[in-house]
């Protein structure tokens, strides 16, 4: 579960939260605390990150979801379904171009699921 | 095998301390397009989803740094992450988020650089 602290504005100002198409501006992106966090795994222990470039990857993660459920949704649409499942997500991202993601997710899923199961 | 943490964190949808809230992950596909508005997100979905955008952000990240050792530096800049998208294809969904770079006078041209966006292109592609 989240930490004690509460969810952080990413602009920084916690009076005005703008309003863009229905959510409030720091409800588009996930926080920027954990964003920063998966960042530094990926560079060297020397390496710096600015926030603006981790801000700048907060905007790509909201559209790289945005992408890939759109494509979900076609899915579910086309095949007369009305529940995005993660198998449509796995299939959205294989048909994206992200196929190296797959194996991953499936083992995630298959153990979210065998969880799931072992409870009925 | 039993490992601790990992099947009563996914039971409760805790993911753990250090991964992605679920339920932001939710809201963004929700205001992802007018029809996801109408559909039902299965239990499952933002899980995935945390998972994904781990990886994701790690590609981004680790590609975005290759320009920035490119650049002898070692802080990685906005544009160092703007770059990496110019020049990888998988990431072409991400161009209409890119800003437009101050030198060029064309919003399609990559950013400021010229020198490193070729050594960039040789590295990456």
């Amino acid at each position: 579960m989240a930490g004690p602290s509460p969810e952080s504005s990413t602009s920084g100002d916690h009076g005005n939260d703008a309003v863009v198409g229905g959510m409030r501006e720091h409800d588009r992106f996930l926080p920027i605390v954990g964003i920063g966090r998966i960042m530094r795994k990926a560079i060297p222990e020397n390496g710096k990150i600015a926030r603006e470039a981790k801000e700048f990857v907060q905007e790509c993660v909201t559209e790289f979801i945005s992408f890939i459920t759109s494509e979900a949704v076609d899915k579910c649409q086309k095949e007369e379904r009305k529940t995005i499942t993660g198998d449509d997500l796995v299939w959205a991202l294989s048909s994206l171009g992200f196929e190296e993601y797959v194996e991953p997710l499936k083992l995630y899923l298959q153990l979210y699921r065998e969880v799931i199961v072992s409870l009925c | 095998m039993r490992q601790a943490g990992i099947y009563s964190g996914i039971l409760s949808h805790r993911t753990g301390p250090h991964s992605l809230p679920l339920s932001r992950i939710k809201k963004i596909m929700r205001h992802s397009g007018s029809d996801s508005k109408a559909m039902m997100i299965a239990g499952e979905a933002p899980l995935v989803f945390s998972k994904a955008c781990e990886i994701f952000i790690q590609e981004l990240t680790a590609r975005a740094y290759e320009i920035t050792v490119l650049g002898r530096r070692r802080t990685l800049q906005k544009d160092d992450i703007a770059t990496a998208i110019t020049v990888t294809d998988l990431f072409d969904f991400l161009l209409q988020v890119v800003p437009e770079s101050a030198d060029a006078g064309d919003g399609a041209a990559p950013a400021a650089g010229g020198r490193p966006i070729d050594d960039a292109c040789e590295l990456l592609l």
